[in-house]
């Protein structure tokens, strides 16, 4: 009863709402440059798919690119934190600046720097640069997070680096990760539609550009057509992340049933 | 093979000033089971670091006549690599060596099989108990046949069955595997029922305090435990942790 009523409440509830919607844009005779009613955004779902599924495509490409820059690169440094205090001491204050940084002022410069012809690779180091802090943040601080007493034990074997690595860091490092993982997911698409805004150029043809172009034709119907894609997005990209943490983790850091 | 040690004045100071042990000098033959006796703090847990290698000594030296030997350490937490099952956290010692997976994982059964946990080797460790956990510790501390097993009070967290259960059985792999061991703790009666001898330790900084032996000869069963030597003993180092604490 509980979990039928827990599908079946926010399914009801979205279903009122769009109805709600409807009704409100007749009866108030809202014109539609202002909020248009649902029927128009799935119209222009159904006339303009190609350019909306292209400009998503392009978004999507872009924010898993960076995504998965983010993820390696973000590693690796977690990775030279771990074994060497001297480096994080002299590189983290760095990352940090760069973290705190609003990502939006950063944009006009690095648009710059590579040229409006290729906004694209702009619109992708904006996105790493989101993307990129919660990993290392969430892996450097796995990494510190190992039991030190299985860390003496692995030095009383005597075991490589490497080994070491392999064996004891990455597991144990490893739900941190995944969670810095998940955030940066979202980041990643965050860091992309900022920089699209920000380089505001066709060139980049992602769904942020679809918004500001439809924005400034008053095409209210696109604009949310374009916003519910990049919604629709951003719960993906967490589902599917969200999903892989669970498939890696779930057996030995799930539930904690033990044997008395 | 079992190896003795010397402990040549062994002295440790923190890095941040604190004088952890003085000078300790000791010598353990081969093949015998000596207890590290004191109250918490007294630098118990620092020597046997210091004999594992796994901090330097400020002043003096571990020697090792016959050669270094293969050590084996169990630590007062089980340890274990959560996300890894009984048998691969067994094998652990052997899979770092280089030891070909087939033979380290064999030899990883053998080991949980000797301490009745043949039936719950595909385990991880979030579903064994505790005392469970600890006799998976303690096969991975003796799968590569160490020469000498350290424990740090290894059975402290336990309640006082899965204890006594234990000590009889560590007793019996002693007595079946000629290893040196070094065992820590703060239970007298553990200490009394478990070594040959017994090292007091007190003070701050720790210091030898006396170095008593345990004639009662193995394999001593329940019985011994409420001997009428077993409470001599005991009664003569608790007479001795007396005077240190006053």
């Amino acid at each position: 009863m509980m979990r039928a009523l827990r599908v079946i409440l926010p399914i009801g509830l979205f279903a009122a709402l769009i109805w709600f919607w409807g009704w409100a844009v007749e009866h108030w005779r809202i014109p539609p440059f202002i909020l248009p009613p649902p029927r128009a955004i799935l119209e222009v779902f159904v006339n303009d798919a190609q350019s909306l599924l292209g400009s998503a495509w392009t978004t999507f490409g872009i924010t898993a690119t960076a995504f998965v820059l983010a993820v390696v690169s973000g590693t690796a440094l977690a990775t030279l934190f771990a074994s060497s205090r001297l480096a994080e001491a002299m590189l983290s204050p760095y990352a940090v600046t760069l973290q705190v940084t609003p990502i939006i002022s950063i944009a006009p410069l690095v648009i710059v720097w590579v040229g409006l012809d290729q906004a694209w690779l702009a619109v992708l180091i904006l996105a790493w640069i989101s993307a990129f802090f919660p990993v290392l943040a969430s892996a450097t601080a796995g990494l510190k997070a190992v039991d030190p007493n299985l860390r003496d034990l692995f030095r009383l074997y005597r075991a490589s680096f490497p080994q070491t690595f392999r064996r004891l860091l990455v597991p144990s490092a490893l739900p941190y990760l995944l969670a810095g993982i998940k955030t940066a997911g979202g980041l990643a698409l965050i860091g992309a539609v900022v920089a699209e805004f920000a380089a505001a150029s066709g060139n980049t043809n992602g769904l942020a550009w679809r918004i500001l172009e439809a924005g400034n034709r008053l095409q209210i119907a696109k604009m949310f057509a374009a916003l519910i894609l990049l919604a629709l997005m951003g719960i993906l990209i967490y589902a599917v992340l969200s999903f892989i943490e669970w498939l890696l983790l779930h057996r030995w850091h799930g539930d904690t049933r033990s044997r008395a | 093979m079992t190896h003795e040690l010397q402990l040549d004045r062994l002295g440790k100071t923190f890095q941040n000033g604190t004088p952890a042990l003085d000078e300790i000098s000791a010598h353990i033959g081969a093949g015998s089971f000596v207890a590290l006796l004191g109250p918490s703090g007294c630098g118990k847990s620092t020597v046997l670091r210091l004999i594992a290698g796994l901090d330097e000594p400020t002043r003096g030296r571990v020697l090792w006549p016959s050669g270094r030997a293969a050590l084996g350490f169990v630590f007062q937490d089980p340890t274990l690599m959560a996300w890894a099952s009984a048998t691969r956290n067994v094998s652990l010692p052997l899979d770092l060596a280089g030891r070909p997976a087939p033979e380290a994982r064999a030899r990883a059964l053998t080991a949980l099989e000797k301490l009745g946990l043949g039936a719950f080797a595909e385990s991880l460790p979030r579903e064994l108990s505790g005392g469970m956990r600890m006799r998976v510790s303690i096969a991975r501390a003796l799968v590569a046949s160490p020469d000498v097993l350290l424990m740090d009070e290894p059975f402290a967290a336990l309640d006082e069955f899965t204890r006594s259960r234990l000590n009889e059985d560590l007793l019996r792999l002693w007595a079946e595997r000629g290893f040196t061991g070094i065992f820590v703790t703060h239970s007298v009666f553990e200490a009394v029922y478990l070594a040959q001898r017994i090292l007091i330790l007190g003070g701050r900084p720790g210091r030898l305090v006396a170095d008593l032996t345990n004639p009662a000869p193995y394999p001593r069963g329940r019985d011994y435990r409420t001997s009428a030597g077993f409470n001599a003993l005991a009664r003569e180092i608790l007479d001795v942790l007396e005077g240190v604490s006053g």
